[in-house]
């Protein structure tokens, strides 16, 4: 375990200290003080847009973050061949990739933390100038929301781990995280629209393309699951069997991808 | 440091070539902006799937569009084509549908859509509002206004109004509003159960007072108007004036108007008082 | 003891897609006694660096198997007590050294005051005592080098595995180096490595295996070059046939035919089984001839004999 956490400990030193962090937190302190000048271009609803563009601009700073520099986190060990330095200690591919993974989310969590904070900032503000229209609002889901937010990043950071291990390359596993990101974020919607279509019977689906859609909505994270931002623009506190559910799915979904990862990380040659 | 020279002046001409050429641009695009024809938007299913997680921050973006193409028309005074409306339309569904809670698009329905002759386009777009908003009063509120103002239907608006009442926050004098349409609306009966619900909600001593009042005007009004109906089913005619009715022997006498006023019969058989049920004369 | 054996082991692997496939090592038998120092010589591409990841388990062999202290095949049961140098170091760019060696020291089970301890004792050798508060990232080669041998020996392992240790280093961190192997070495540990730099593999090793095409070619012990030249017997012989060629091979060095007769190369110290092979064999003796080999000389006959 404390082989784990060294290792942990000195992947979050690698991402903090990552120039381009640098770069996306410049990127989203201007998002969120870009907030400030749109929320007045609103009649009413200044409070939901003031939220939207906080979350979102969280959730694209996250996004960032995981396919930047978590991809080059995971990819510089393997290309640079510090792996084997790591691996020639008594420390087994398993703790390796648990280690790593931690570290990434340590430094995701800290990174967003920070973000969010600027974002409370904002908001506040915002809050003063047009008091009158934050009527709905609630810390409470507002909070709830950012932290699905990272919870969302978590599992996608999961994905680029199990990428990693499947490909030395890293544009590749580039790539093959956007894909899943993409998926992931359509798939509920897609899905639906597809059931309601063919319970009304106005849409055409052929048995292999429902099947194929059904495998994939059980293979790729369901990101709609961790989004509240709509929830929190208008303060309505979901259901807490909602959160928990959505709180165990990705739990799960990460212990999964990082158990495969682990497996195929066992089996892996270094050359 | 002839080089130098020769580099600042280069400089210099671009930019002020740079601020004349941005001018100019500027001002084409004002021109072409108002000549173009309203762009298209992406119906919901699909701009909700492009929307890639941030349904709400696509629907403001796509709300503000629509407002300053609105805004952008009304400016240079152009009448709005068909194509136009349609693009408005269009534009409220899709964001009304990504983001259901949006109070703005529903506000902007009722203020430009609702005033500019579609109403049953506004109310159908507000309609999504009503259901979602549940806490927010103005939406069934704008409805019903719509139906009793535009339509002329005060039974649909009087339903509408009362719903509104019935949402925390609403302003007090809906109730009063709500029964009054249900009057109007020829569901007297309807007021009247709507003012006793009304009553036992409302905390507020002077507004309860008020809305007992009512209760009395209408509850007697409505009396009177059973016994028009009996007249008229037994006698084969309506009844000339109010007093006939204790003449032929339908009532003993006629109950107070809690506002002072005096019983009349309308044309439709409704029983009014030149009170007009209010205490401001 | 045997600290290290390889049985007879292959591997294959495939570059690319369409690339037809390499076969880095082959029929590998090599031993590493406890205590000894081993260099393994050969020319680019021999398989040396395949070998050491074979040892380190970045590889797993095809066919046959690596045995540690003679008992098992997991290299996890050594890897506490096994000090490992690549080439070319890459470490984490933005931690400090002191952060590395926390993490070196974590890793490896050591407590944190060990790790100060030793930590400021390898570095201060090293020279590099300085550096440590400064991020990887601005080292120099050299500097990235030492860090890594500190990285390799700061839970004092008893086996150490280097793959090209003097690679990239001015004269003065090559003495550092020479000298911190010579004193390992004098402590009974016992080294693994692979260099180019035939000198100082003369200077320090007791074993040198010579690789070329993925095949261990020969073994030379230290008796056969401790002097400065190594002598070389070439003995022309009657001209071998087929399977006296086969059955003479693995005794000597080279094998050249000539019109009429093979030069039989081998090291003069092995006269002895040579000349009795060759009496058993009944083969004729025509001459011989004496020469002073380097270990370069021997190096470059061997490899181009195959």
């Amino acid at each position: 375990m404390k082989k784990l956490l060294a290792l942990a400990l000195i992947t979050f030193y690698e991402g903090i200290r990552n120039r381009s962090v640098f770069g996306i937190a410049i990127f989203s302190m201007f998002v969120f003080g870009l907030n400030v000048i749109v929320a007045g271009f609103f009649m009413r609803d200044i409070g939901k847009v003031t939220i939207d563009m906080n979350l979102s601009g969280l959730s694209v700073a996250g996004l960032l973050l995981v396919f930047f520099v978590v991809v080059n986190l995971m990819a510089k060990d393997i290309d640079r061949k510090t792996v084997h330095l790591v691996l020639s200690k008594p420390i087994t591919r398993v703790e390796y990739i648990w280690g790593k993974y931690l570290g990434v989310v340590l430094f995701v969590f800290v990174s967003m933390a920070v973000l969010f904070m600027f974002s409370c900032f904002t908001v506040i503000l915002v809050k003063g100038m047009h008091s009158d229209y934050f009527a709905q609002f609630s810390w409470t889901v507002f909070s709830l929301a950012a932290l699905f937010v990272f919870l969302k990043i978590a599992v996608l950071g999961a994905v680029v781990v199990l990428f990693s291990t499947l490909t030395s390359n890293s544009f590749i596993t580039l790539i093959f995280s956007i894909s899943v990101f993409i998926v992931g974020t359509s798939v509920e919607d897609v899905l639906f629209f597809l059931r309601s279509g063919l319970a009304a019977q106005d849409v055409a689906v052929s048995k292999t393309l429902w099947i194929v859609i059904e495998v994939v909505s059980y293979l790729v994270p369901n990101l709609a699951v961790f989004d509240y931002k709509i929830s929190a623009a208008h303060g309505l506190m979901p259901a807490w069997g909602q959160l928990g559910l959505s709180l165990g799915y990705g739990a799960v979904y990460i212990v999964v991808l990082l158990v495969v990862a682990s497996c195929v990380f066992s089996r892996r040659e270094f050359n | 440091m002839r080089r130098i020279l020769i580099l600042l002046l280069v400089l210099l001409i671009s930019l002020v070539s740079h601020a004349l050429v941005t001018f100019e641009m500027w001002r084409m695009r004002g021109q072409v902006r108002s000549t173009t024809v309203a762009g298209y938007v992406l119906p919901s299913k699909f701009s909700s799937v492009l929307a890639f997680g941030y349904k709400g921050l696509l629907s403001d973006f796509l709300f503000l569009k629509s407002v300053t193409f609105f805004g952008e028309r009304h400016l240079a005074k152009k009448i709005l084509s068909d194509g136009d409306w349609q693009y408005l339309l269009t534009s409220l569904d899709v964001v009304t549908d990504l983001d259901p809670y949006f109070e703005d698009p529903y506000v902007f329905a009722e203020a430009n859509l609702a005033w500019e002759g579609k109403v049953e386009e506004a109310n159908r777009i507000l309609e999504k509002g009503r259901k979602n908003r549940n806490w927010d009063w103005r939406i069934p509120y704008y409805i019903g206004f719509n139906y009793f103002y535009f339509l002329q239907d005060y039974e649909k608006g009087a339903e509408y109004v009362m719903e509104a009442a019935s949402r925390p926050g609403s302003h007090p004098f809906l109730s009063t509003l709500g029964a009054r349409l249900a009057y109007y609306g020829g569901k007297s009966k309807t007021a009247v159960l709507f003012l006793r619900q009304m009553i036992l909600e409302t905390t507020d001593p002077g507004l309860r007072t008020r809305l007992e009042k009512r209760l009395i005007a209408l509850e007697r009004a409505a009396e009177l108007e059973a016994k028009i109906e009996l007249f008229v089913k037994e006698q084969g005619r309506k009844p000339t004036s109010i007093e006939e009715l204790i003449t032929a022997g339908y009532v003993d006498s006629l109950p107070p108007d809690p506002y002072g006023g005096q019983w009349v019969i309308l044309k439709n058989g409704r029983v009014f008082s030149t009170s007009k049920f209010t205490d401001s004369r | 003891m045997l600290e290290i054996e390889f049985c007879d082991v292959s591997k294959v692997y495939n570059p690319g897609l369409f690339k037809p496939r390499v076969r880095a090592v082959s029929e590998l038998c090599l031993d590493v006694i406890q205590g000894e120092v081993f260099g393994l010589i050969g020319p680019n591409g021999a398989g040396k660096s395949t070998t050491i990841r074979l040892l380190l388990g970045l590889l797993r062999p095809d066919v046959g198997k690596i045995l540690y202290r003679g008992r098992t095949s997991e290299i996890r049961s050594i890897q506490g007590e096994l000090g490992y140098l690549p080439e070319t170091p890459y470490l984490y760019d933005h931690l400090t050294l002191e952060e590395l060696l926390a993490f070196c020291g974590r890793v490896s089970g050591l407590s944190p005051a060990i790790v100060a301890q030793r930590g400021v004792r390898l570095m201060d050798r090293l020279a590099i005592i300085d550096a440590r508060r400064r991020p990887l990232r601005t080292f120099s080669k050299g500097m990235l080098q030492r860090a890594g041998i500190c990285f390799a020996l700061l839970h004092d392992p008893s086996l150490i595995v280097l793959d090209e240790p003097m690679s990239g280093l001015d004269p003065v961190g090559r003495k550092m180096v020479f000298d911190l192997l010579t004193d390992l070495k004098q402590r009974g540990k016992t080294i693994f490595f692979c260099s180019h730099i035939l000198s100082d593999v003369e200077r320090l090793c007791d074993r040198i295996g010579i690789m070329n095409r993925g095949r261990l070619l020969q073994i030379v012990g230290r008796e056969s070059f401790v002097s400065k030249g190594r002598d070389m017997l070439h003995l022309e012989v009657e001209r071998l046939d087929e399977l006296q060629n086969r059955t003479l091979r693995p005794f000597v060095t080279a094998l050249d035919d000539e019109c009429s007769s093979t030069i039989v190369s081998f090291p003069a110290t092995d006269l002895p089984r040579v000349a009795d092979k060759v009496q058993s064999m009944g083969v004729k003796v025509l001459g011989s001839r004496n020469e002073r080999l380097s270990l370069e000389d021997l190096f470059m006959l061997t490899v181009k004999a195959d």
